[in-house]
């Protein structure tokens, strides 16, 4: 595989002086069915190359695109390049284009022609990020998705073909994809990701499928699309080869002597005789969106409106994963006060923005915004595995149906949403003889560990745990005295005790009670308790009822 | 005579057909008191829709009462939520457990506006029973709690004081709950399709029996 070149002569050498003497491709089917690829050419790297199949999406607009959100108005427009000095047209849209400007122009001499043109310099960093995105999309057709910055993409198709239902409707799903998200890509499919590529830049429609067609396909398109220095390209026109088809037609020695073996590589690619290696993109770990509308948002509604969009990325990005979140972040930026922040935790990872939308809603619900927004920023926290939706045949709670799942984690967001992470808790049990050191709040759980564990912690109850009232009070209630006996509401009757408690002296604090069971004069039953040390108070702790 | 009301009985069960005391039958869980249940429209607690519990003051065994039903639901399968707001007080786990309530199917929500927690909770039909500690509710907020239960197949219970007596009120079931030496007396203020009257409950009153 290091040397892949076939260095000797095609088996049916065309001599560069013999071109002329062929008659010049018009068609792909004026031309010779397999005229390039020779028998010996299969090497491995053909073999690898035949089962895979590219996409390749070209953005001819990228430029314009990645600066739509920045023009002001929808007037003619264009975008510039170069120094400062010479700018020049590159990019314009349709009402530029009616009005005579061209791409290569001046910029005086397009300002001549419309004072009211809006022009930008282009911004290579923005186009590289709207690349990104695409590339974003792109994960959804395909799990191998490289870069070709600066306005190219590749895709390898081969496995997505069927799911997507055919070829065709993989690209135009794609292209739809695209345009949606405000890209106009051009779509070509090729054996090779340079032939692809290729095609794409040439502005062909490419769907070729089989490396047996990749040649005749290849022949009518220019050799520009290759994107050579002009110098290489300016020595193969002036010899006569002006097309794809025809460069492959040279003799293999004399173009390696004369343009460099990397250039042959790069034409063995180009025709699938030669496996490509294409650096895969690296998709984004963690979300991060902001939005900056021209006004400032005043209320809540013009907020959540805002953020849309964003929760929609949002969504497409954990999709295109198959990831969650269960951390949500949004900062809100005024004009000049510090920012507003909000939290938003989940009790299992999510990947909706209905449902981001929904409990975001609760949560800026608490909050009162301290001045106008300027900017809405999202960030996620890391991305975790998402269990797959379930749909069941029975509703909740109907017979069979799912309780406690789905909905009941929905309810919980919902719940804390507003009321704070620590207003939704479920009960545990700790192993202490303290009372106040039993209770202890626990996340709701989410699974049968947690069961089996509370399972475990009843059974592990060291006493009789009916003698335990079934509320505490949050902190012990001082009791006034009467004759040395406790009064809670007119005298309290003694019913039980005492019950000695008597721990924690190891962590600081300790407690020595004796514990009685009272009753008072409304048949309400409480649990009290008496300080073993001086002055020995009399305190309420629960209720039995 | 036996011979026609054999016949008659299946058609009597209809659940479209509502007779005076013997209500139709509806799904109904039990309560753990043999004579509560026989008072009780259907012999049992609704499984869904919202019940009253009136109390001159709180943790007088409003909780107690309830517990066989919590201990019930919380081990039924598929597993619900038992949902406690607003409770005036802790829940003390180790009684809970004790009276075999299963805590892991137990939440607590704290809030001081309970009646959106618990529409919320009635509404979502991931809950098995929602017990609210609720001070006021007009009875326009308790028709739509009675809505949400059941669209969520969710019984509520709605433990108020007292006073809240006076007020109407769209429960199909209210219930006074007085304290007793060894349990409660409950009178049936309200119970659509049962019978009026008061039933003396007994439990362990502080876990002797």
């Amino acid at each position: 595989m290091a040397e892949p070149v076939p260095r000797r002569p095609l088996a049916r050498p065309a001599a560069a002086g013999q071109l002329d003497l062929l008659p010049p491709p018009v068609g792909s089917r004026t031309v010779p069915a397999v005229p390039v690829v020779p028998a010996v050419a299969a090497t491995a790297g053909t073999a690898a190359g035949a089962r895979e199949l590219w996409l390749a999406a070209y953005l001819p607009g990228l430029a314009f695109e990645a600066l739509q959100d920045e023009f002001a108005s929808t007037g003619p427009r264009a975008v510039l390049e170069g120094t400062e000095r010479s700018l020049q047209v590159l990019l314009v849209d349709e009402a530029a284009r009616c009005l005579g400007i061209r791409p290569g122009l001046s910029l005086v001499a397009a300002l001549a022609l419309s004072t009211e043109l809006e022009t930008r310099v282009r911004e290579p960093a923005r186009e590289r990020a709207w690349l990104e995105r695409a590339a974003e999309l792109a994960f959804r057709y395909s799990s191998r998705v490289s870069l070709e910055p600066p306005d190219g993409l590749l895709l390898e198709i081969r496995g997505s073909v069927r799911l997507f239902g055919g070829l065709e409707a993989l690209c135009r799903g794609f292209e739809a994809e695209c345009r949606a998200s405000r890209l106009h890509p051009v779509c070509a499919v090729a054996p090779s990701p340079l032939a692809a590529l290729a095609g794409a830049r040439a502005g062909r429609a490419l769907r070729v499928t089989s490396l047996g067609r990749l040649a005749g396909a290849l022949a009518p398109l220019p050799l520009a699309a290759l994107r050579w220095d002009e110098d290489t390209l300016g020595r193969l026109a002036s010899i006569g080869v002006r097309t794809l088809g025809e460069v492959l037609r040279l003799p293999r020695a004399g173009f390696a002597r004369r343009f460099g073996a990397p250039r042959l590589a790069l034409l063995d690619e180009l025709a699938g005789r030669r496996a490509a290696v294409r650096r895969g993109f690296q998709p984004a770990e963690r979300f991060r969106g902001r939005c900056e509308p021209d006004y400032e948002l005043e209320s809540l509604e013009a907020v959540l409106a805002a953020l849309e969009p964003l929760l929609t990325d949002l969504e497409h990005f954990l999709e295109t994963r198959q990831r969650g979140v269960t951390l949500l972040r949004c900062h809100l930026r005024h004009r000049d006060r510090p920012p507003t922040s909000c939290l938003l935790r989940l009790a299992r990872p999510e990947a909706r923005a209905a449902r981001f939308a929904d409990l975001l809603r609760e949560r800026l619900g608490t909050l009162t915004l301290p001045a106008p927004v300027r900017r809405c920023e999202l960030r996620t926290g890391a991305l975790l595995a998402r269990p797959l939706a379930n749909r069941v045949l029975w509703g909740a709670g109907e017979r069979g149906g799912e309780g406690a799942s789905e909905e009941g984690f929905a309810l919980i967001e919902q719940l804390r949403a507003r009321l704070g992470r620590d207003g939704v808790y479920a009960l545990g049990l700790h192993a202490d003889h303290r009372p106040e050191c039993m209770v202890h709040p626990l996340e709701p759980p989410t699974g049968g560990a947690a069961a089996a564990s509370a399972a475990l912690a009843a059974a592990a109850l060291p006493w009789s745990a009916t003698r335990r009232p079934l509320w505490l009070l949050a902190a012990p209630q001082a009791l006034r005295e009467r004759h040395g006996l406790p009064v809670h509401d007119g005298a309290l009757e003694l019913v039980r005790g005492p019950e000695r408690i008597e721990s924690g002296w190891w962590d600081g604090t300790d407690i020595e009670r004796d514990y009685y069971v009272a009753c008072d004069a409304r048949r309400a039953w409480l649990w009290i308790f008496r300080e073993r040390a001086a002055p020995h108070r009399w305190f309420l702790h629960g209720f039995f009822g | 005579m036996s011979r026609i009301d054999s016949r008659l009985a299946p058609l009597l069960e209809h659940p479209a057909l509502w007779r005076g005391r013997s209500a139709a039958r509806v799904p109904v869980l039990g309560t753990g008191f043999g004579v509560l249940d026989e008072s009780l429209p259907g012999g049992g607690w609704p499984s869904a829709g919202i019940v009253e519990i009136l109390t001159a003051a709180r943790g007088i065994g409003e909780l107690r009462l309830l517990v066989p039903l919590l201990a019930a639901l919380t081990h039924t399968l598929p597993a619900r939520w038992s949902v406690l707001v607003a409770p005036p007080f802790e829940p003390f786990p180790p009684a809970l457990v004790a009276h075999g309530i299963a805590l892991e199917s137990l939440l607590v929500v704290r809030t001081t506006t309970p009646l959106w927690a618990v529409e919320l909770a009635l509404r979502s039909g991931s809950c098995a029973a929602v017990l609210a500690w609720v001070e006021r509710a007009r009875p326009r907020h308790l028709r739509r709690l009675q809505l949400a239960a059941e669209q969520g197949r969710t019984l509520g219970f709605l433990l108020r004081l007292e006073s809240a007596l006076k007020e109407s009120s769209p429960a199909s079931l209210r219930i006074l709950l007085e304290p007793t030496r060894d349990g409660a007396r409950l009178k049936l203020i309200k119970s659509r399709g049962g019978a009026r009257g008061a039933v003396n409950v007994s439990w362990s009153v502080h876990g002797d029996g």
